[in-house]
C-alpha cells in the first residue's frame, strides 16, 4: 500500500516537473545558455555512432554528415539547395545521350598527408566501393555505371573462340540499349572509351547453379553460352576512366539524369589508396587514417565522440573558418536537448526535437528549423490480400483520412496526396500541375477536385459501399458492417511517434468509414522483415528519404516486380514510362513524363499518403552557414561561429530566403569555375 | 574448500557456451538480420555479404566454428561496426560502465550500510523511521525517473553539473547517484533486516554476557552475521553494476557497455550480442562464486565440502 502510494506520489512529482519543464513560456529571447563557444569549434549532436569512418561502408545520414567534414567528392551538396556544387571537379560535362559524365578536376586538392588528388584516385575509390570484396551495403547506388552491377555481383563475360565477346543483342530480341538515343561523342578517343562505348556484353552468373536456373528458361541464350569461355568482370573492366590526371570520366549503363546529384555521396567521396592497402581493415584508426576533406580526424572515441580539426593542407582551406567539428554520437532525444540546453551542444541534427517539447521548442524562432524535407510519410498497403486487393477499398481508405488535421497534430508535417514531397522539386511540380490539369480533363475532372483528395469522407464511403462494403448511417456515426475487419490490420514500427499517428488514423477511419481497424507494433528488423515479406494484411507505416534531389528517387520504389515499396504492386507499363522519362534530355519533358507516372501509380492507390515530413531540429544563433536543407546534410566549410550577437541568426523560418553576404559570396566563387566552363561551351 | 573452489570454476566454462548457444538460436530466431534495412538489397550485393560474413553455410557449420571461436575466446568482428572486434569493443567500452558502477555500488554500500546499521540499532526511532521511508522512496522511483529529475534540478535549473556525456569528474556525479539509489535503500533495507536479527539470537546475548563492549559486540559478532543478506545481494549486483546499466547509460550519454548491448542487440549484431553475453555470464558466475566463499569467512557455521 506505502510502495504504491510512494509510486503515485513520485509519478505525480515527475509529471508536475516535465509539465514545468515542458509548457513554461520562453522566458529569455534562446533557449538556454546562449554563448558562442570561444575556441570557435562546432559541437553537433550526428545521430548515432558511424558505423565506420570508411565512406563506402557507412550506411546513414548520421554516418554520412560525419564523411562530409572528412572527406571531399567531385561535387559537394550546396548548403542551401542540396544541388550538386564543384568541390574537386572544377568542372565538368554530360554527353552521349545522359551516360558519359567527364569530370576536369582542380589540380590544387591533396590528401590530408599532402599526396596529390588526380583522376586515378577517383577509379580506385568508385571502384572499391562497388566491389564484391567490399560488399558495401550503398553499393547499388553505383549501380548506374556500366558493368558495375555484374562487376558487384560476380557474374562473367562470355568470350568465343576467335576472341569476340558475346553481346547482349545476341541474344535478346531486341537489346535494351540506350544506343537507340542518337549521341554526340565527347572526344577524349581512347581504346578504354572504344570498349565501354561498344554495345553492352551479355553477362551470366558466376555460379554453375545460377547459370543453369537461367538457361533453364531460356534455350537461346543457353545455346549461345556453352562451350564458350567465361571471363570473370574485373574491376578494370567497369565504366570508369582516367583519361589523364586531372579528366576523369565515367560512363553509364543507362540515362540517369540525376546522377550528378548523387555524386556527393559518401559511397562516391575520395579515399587514399596507398593508406587502405598498406593498414586493410585499420586504415581509418586515427593513428593511420588519411583523408581529403576540410577537416582532419583528430580523435575517436566510439558512442562519445567524433573530434575533427581544420585540415591545413585541404585546397579550399582559406575559405574554413571553424578550427574543428566535434560530433557527439547520441541518438536519445531527451539527453541531446538537455546537453542543447545546457550550452554543451551548438547544434541538433534532424527530427529530434520530441512532440512533447515542441510547443515549447518552437518559440525560440531564432534556434527552431522546421523546413520541408525530401522524405515522406505513408502506408503502404498489401494489394495481395482481400479486401485491399480492391483498388476502391485502397482508394475509400486514402481519402477517410483528414490530412490537414494530421498536419496540425504533428505540428511539424505538411499534409501529402500524391507521392513525391511537397515544396521540394518546385520544377517537378509545375511539371506535374500541367500533366494533372492536362489529364484530369480527359476524365472531365478539375485540379480543385484532384486536391480534394488530401480528405473526401463522402466519397470514401460511396467507394466503399461500390466495393460491395455498404456503409449505413446511424446518426452522426456509420458503420460497414459486412467489412472483413479480421482481415486487415495498422501495422507499425514500435515508437511513440507512430503510434500517435496511427491511432489518430484509427480514428478517422473510424468516424468517417465506421471501420475500426485493429492496430499492431513490433520492433523496428522484426517489422521490416513482415512487412517486405508481405506478411501484414491491410496497411502498413513505411517512410521514405530521397537518396538524391530528384522525384525519380521516390517514384523508383514501385519500379520493377520485386520493388521496394512492400506493397505487392507492379505494373510493367509504369516502368516502362520512368525509362521513357530517363531518356528524355529536356528537364522539363522528363519531369512531365515522370508526373505522368506518378498520376498512374497513385490512382492505382498502392500507399495511403501521409505527411512531407520536416526537418524539425535546431541550432544556436550563433552557429552561421548551417541551413534546414532538405537532406540536413551539410556542406561544414560553410559553417563558423560568429561572436558577435548582433549578426546572429534572427527568425530562422526565413533562413533560406536570408542572404548571408559571406556564403553567398563562397557560394558564387566556387560556382564559376563551372559557370564559366558552361560559357565557353556554349561560344 | 579449495576444491568446491575449483569445482565451480570449472564448471563456468560449460555453463558460459551454454547460455551462448541459447543467445545463438535465439538471434537465429528473431526476424531480420543486421544487414538488411528499409530499401531492399540488389542480390548481388547481398550474396557478397552473407559470403564475407560465411552466413551461406549450412547452420551447423555456423554454429560449430562459432562455439570453436568462442572456447578459444575470439568472438570475431562486429557486424555493424566494421574492422573492430567484439573483444576490442568490449575492453574499450567496459572501464565506462565499470568506473560508473563501481562508484555508484561504493556510495551505496557506504550510505546503505551505515544507515541500516543505524536504523537496527535505534529500532522505532525516527531516524528508523526516516531512513526506513526514504529508503521505500528510492526503491520505488525508477531511475529512468530519477535520472531525468536530477538532470532538470542540478543540470537545467541550477546549472551546477553538465546534463550528460563522459567527462570530468563533474560528469560523473549526477550518473553515479541516480545509479546509487536504488542500491543504496535495497542495502538499507537488507542490512537493517540482517541486523535486526542477529542483534537478538543467542551468540550475541553470549558476547554481551561474557562483558564485552556494545562497540565490540557490534564490530565483532553483529555486523559480521548482519551483512550476509548484503553479500549475497552484492554477487549479482555488482556483476551487473560493472558490466553496464543501460537506462543509465543512455539518459547520461556514456559510452557503456549497457548501451553498447542494447544497440547490439537491436543491430542484429550477433558476434557483439554473444561477446557481450558470454562475458556477463562469466562475471556474474565469477562474482557468485565469490560471494560463496566469503560467506564462510563470514559465518564460520557456513562450510563447504
Amino acid at each position: 500500500m506505502l510502495r504504491a502510494i510512494l509510486r503515485t506520489g513520485s509519478f505525480l512529482l515527475m509529471a508536475s516537473m516535465l509539465y514545468t519543464g515542458c509548457t513554461t513560456q520562453a522566458t529569455g529571447r534562446f533557449y538556454g545558455k546562449t554563448e558562442a563557444p570561444k575556441n570557435n569549434v562546432l559541437r553537433y549532436i550526428s545521430g548515432s555512432e558511424p558505423e565506420s569512418l570508411d565512406p563506402p561502408v557507412a550506411t546513414g545520414q548520421p554516418e554520412a554528415r560525419v564523411m562530409m567534414a572528412l572527406y571531399d567528392a567531385l561535387v559537394e551538396y550546396h548548403p542551401k539547395t542540396m544541388d550538386p556544387m564543384p568541390a574537386i571537379a572544377e568542372s565538368w560535362e554530360i554527353g552521349a545521350g545522359g551516360t558519359e559524365y567527364v569530370f576536369y578536376l582542380r589540380k590544387n586538392a591533396t590528401f590530408s598527408n599532402g599526396d596529390p588528388i588526380t583522376a586515378h584516385d577517383f577509379v580506385y575509390s568508385f571502384r572499391r566501393a562497388v566491389s564484391p570484396e567490399l560488399a558495401a551495403l550503398n553499393g547499388y547506388l553505383g549501380f548506374y555505371i556500366k558493368y558495375a552491377e555484374p562487376y558487384n555481383a560476380g557474374e562473367m563475360f562470355v568470350r568465343d573462340r576467335d576472341g569476340r565477346f558475346l553481346l547482349k543483342s545476341d541474344v535478346e530480341e531486341k537489346a535494351a540499349s540506350p544506343a537507340d538515343v542518337p549521341v554526340a561523342d565527347m572526344g577524349y578517343p581512347t581504346e578504354f572509351h572504344k570498349y565501354i562505348d561498344s554495345p553492352d556484353r551479355l553477362t551470366v552468373p558466376r555460379s554453375e547453379k545460377a547459370r543453369n536456373e537461367l538457361f533453364a528458361g531460356n534455350a537461346k541464350l543457353k545455346a549461345a553460352v556453352e562451350g564458350k569461355e567465361l571471363v570473370p568482370i574485373k574491376g578494370e573492366d567497369i565504366g570508369l576512366e582516367a583519361i589523364d590526371n586531372y579528366t576523369f570520366r565515367i560512363k553509364l549503363k543507362q540515362p540517369a539524369p540525376y546522377f550528378i546529384g548523387l555524386l556527393g555521396h559518401q559511397l562516391f567521396r575520395v579515399v587514399h589508396r596507398p593508406t587502405i592497402e598498406k593498414f586493410g581493415k585499420a586504415w581509418t584508426k586515427p593513428e593511420n587514417i588519411v583523408t581529403s576533406g576540410a577537416f582532419l580526424l583528430k580523435e575517436h572515441r566510439p558512442y562519445d565522440r567524433v573530434v575533427t580539426v581544420k585540415n591545413p593542407n585541404y585546397w579550399d582551406a582559406e575559405m574554413v573558418r571553424l578550427n574543428g567539428i566535434e560530433f557527439y554520437p547520441l541518438d536519445e532525444a531527451t539527453t541531446m536537448m538537455n546537453l542543447y540546453k545546457a550550452g554543451s551542444a551548438d547544434a541538433i541534427y534532424n527530427h529530434t526535437v520530441p512532440a512533447a517539447w515542441n510547443d515549447v521548442i518552437r518559440q525560440y524562432k531564432d534556434e527552431y528549423l522546421n523546413h520541408p524535407e525530401v522524405a515522406i510519410e505513408y502506408y503502404t498497403i498489401n494489394v495481395k490480400k482481400p479486401p485491399m486487393n480492391n483498388v476502391k477499398v485502397r482508394q475509400a481508405f486514402a481519402l477517410a483520412i483528414d490530412r490537414e488535421a494530421l498536419a496540425k497534430f504533428r505540428k511539424t508535417t505538411t499534409p501529402l496526396v500524391d507521392f513525391t514531397p511537397e515544396g521540394i522539386f518546385p520544377k517537378y511540380e509545375q511539371a506535374r500541375t500541367k500533366v494533372y490539369t492536362e489529364e484530369l480533363k480527359k476524365k472531365g475532372m478539375t485540379m480543385e477536385q484532384w486536391k480534394a483528395r488530401a480528405f473526401d469522407p463522402a466519397k470514401a464511403r460511396q467507394l466503399l459501399t461500390e466495393a460491395g462494403f455498404p456503409v449505413q448511417q446511424n446518426g452522426t456515426s456509420f458503420a460497414a458492417p459486412s467489412f472483413p475487419i479480421s482481415d486487415v490490420e495498422l501495422l507499425y514500427n514500435t515508437a511513440e511517434s507512430n503510434k500517435a499517428i496511427a491511432e489518430f488514423i484509427q480514428a478517422q477511419w473510424k468516424q468517417n468509414l465506421g471501420i475500426t481497424v485493429p492496430l499492431k507494433n513490433m520492433e523496428w528488423k522484426t517489422f521490416l522483415t513482415y512487412r517486405k515479406k508481405l506478411e501484414y494484411s491491410g496497411v502498413a507505416r513505411a517512410g521514405w528519404v530521397g537518396d538524391y534531389m530528384d522525384p525519380f528517387s521516390f517514384l523508383y520504389l514501385f519500379y520493377g516486380e520485386k520493388n521496394d515499396s512492400s506493397t505487392g504492386w507492379f505494373d510493367p507499363k509504369y516502368d516502362r514510362m520512368l525509362d521513357e522519362a530517363n531518356r528524355e534530355l529536356d528537364e522539363m519533358k522528363r519531369f512531365e513524363k515522370l508526373a505522368l507516372a506518378e498520376f498512374m501509380m497513385i490512382q492505382e492507390q498502392p500507399v495511403v499518403p501521409l505527411q512531407t515530413q520536416a526537418t524539425n531540429w535546431i541550432k544556436k544563433p550563433y552557429v552561421k552557414g548551417l541551413y534546414p536543407n532538405p537532406g540536413t546534410l551539410h556542406a561544414w566549410k560553410f559553417v563558423y561561429i560568429e561572436p558577435d550577437p548582433n549578426k546572429w541568426d534572427r527568425d530562422v523560418d526565413n533562413i533560406m530566403k536570408v542572404s548571408d553576404p559571406w556564403v553567398d559570396q563562397h557560394i558564387a566563387r566556387l560556382m564559376t569555375t563551372q559557370e564559366t566552363f558552361n560559357a565557353q561551351k556554349k561560344a | 574448500m579449495l576444491s568446491f573452489a575449483l569445482r565451480r570454476l570449472l564448471i563456468i566454462i560449460p555453463m558460459a557456451l551454454l547460455v551462448v548457444s541459447v543467445t545463438w538460436v535465439l538471434i537465429r530466431l528473431a526476424p531480420g538480420n543486421f544487414y538488411e534495412g528499409e530499401k531492399t538489397l540488389p542480390p548481388a550485393i547481398e550474396e557478397n555479404i552473407r559470403k564475407k560474413y560465411g552466413l551461406d553455410k549450412p547452420w551447423y557449420q555456423q554454429y560449430f566454428l562459432m562455439l570453436s571461436n568462442v572456447v578459444r575466446g575470439d568472438f570475431g568482428d562486429s557486424l555493424k561496426y566494421q574492422g573492430e572486434t567484439v573483444n576490442d569493443i568490449i575492453k574499450r567500452h567496459l572501464p565506462y560502465s565499470a568506473t560508473i558502477g563501481a562508484l555508484a555500488y561504493l556510495v551505496a554500500l557506504i550510505v546503505g550500510l551505515s544507515a541500516g546499521i543505524i536504523a537496527a540499532l535505534r529500532q522505532n526511532s525516527s531516524f528508523d523511521y526516516g531512513s526506513m521511508a526514504t529508503a521505500m522512496l528510492g526503491l520505488s522511483v525508477p531511475n529512468f525517473v530519477l535520472g531525468p529529475i536530477f538532470v532538470l534540478v542540478f543540470a537545467l535549473g541550477l546549472y551546477w553539473l553538465p546534463p550528460a556525456r563522459w567527462g570530468g569528474i563533474s560528469n560523473l556525479i549526477l550518473p553515479v547517484l541516480t545509479l546509487a539509489a536504488i542500491y543504496m535503500a535495497y542495502l538499507a533495507r537488507l542490512t537493517r533486516a540482517g541486523m535486526l536479527e542477529v542483534m537478538r539470537s543467542d551468540y550475541i546475548r553470549t558476547a554481551r554476557a561474557k562483558g564485552l563492549s556494545e562497540t565490540d559486540v557490534l564490530l565483532k559478532h553483529g555486523i559480521r552475521g548482519g551483512i550476509i543478506p548484503v553479500v549475497s545481494f552484492t554477487g549479482p549486483a555488482l556483476a551487473g553494476l560493472l558490466a553496464g546499466t543501460v537506462v543509465v547509460e543512455r539518459v547520461f550519454a556514456i559510452p557503456g557497455l549497457g548501451n553498447i548491448f542494447i544497440q547490439a542487440v537491436l543491430n542484429r549484431d550477433e558476434p557483439l550480442i554473444l561477446g557481450i553475453v558470454a562475458f556477463l555470464s562469466i562475471l556474474i558466475m565469477i562474482f557468485n562464486l565469490i560471494v560463496d566463499i566469503s560467506y564462510g569467512y563470514l559465518d564460520p557455521r557456513i562450510r563447504y565440502e
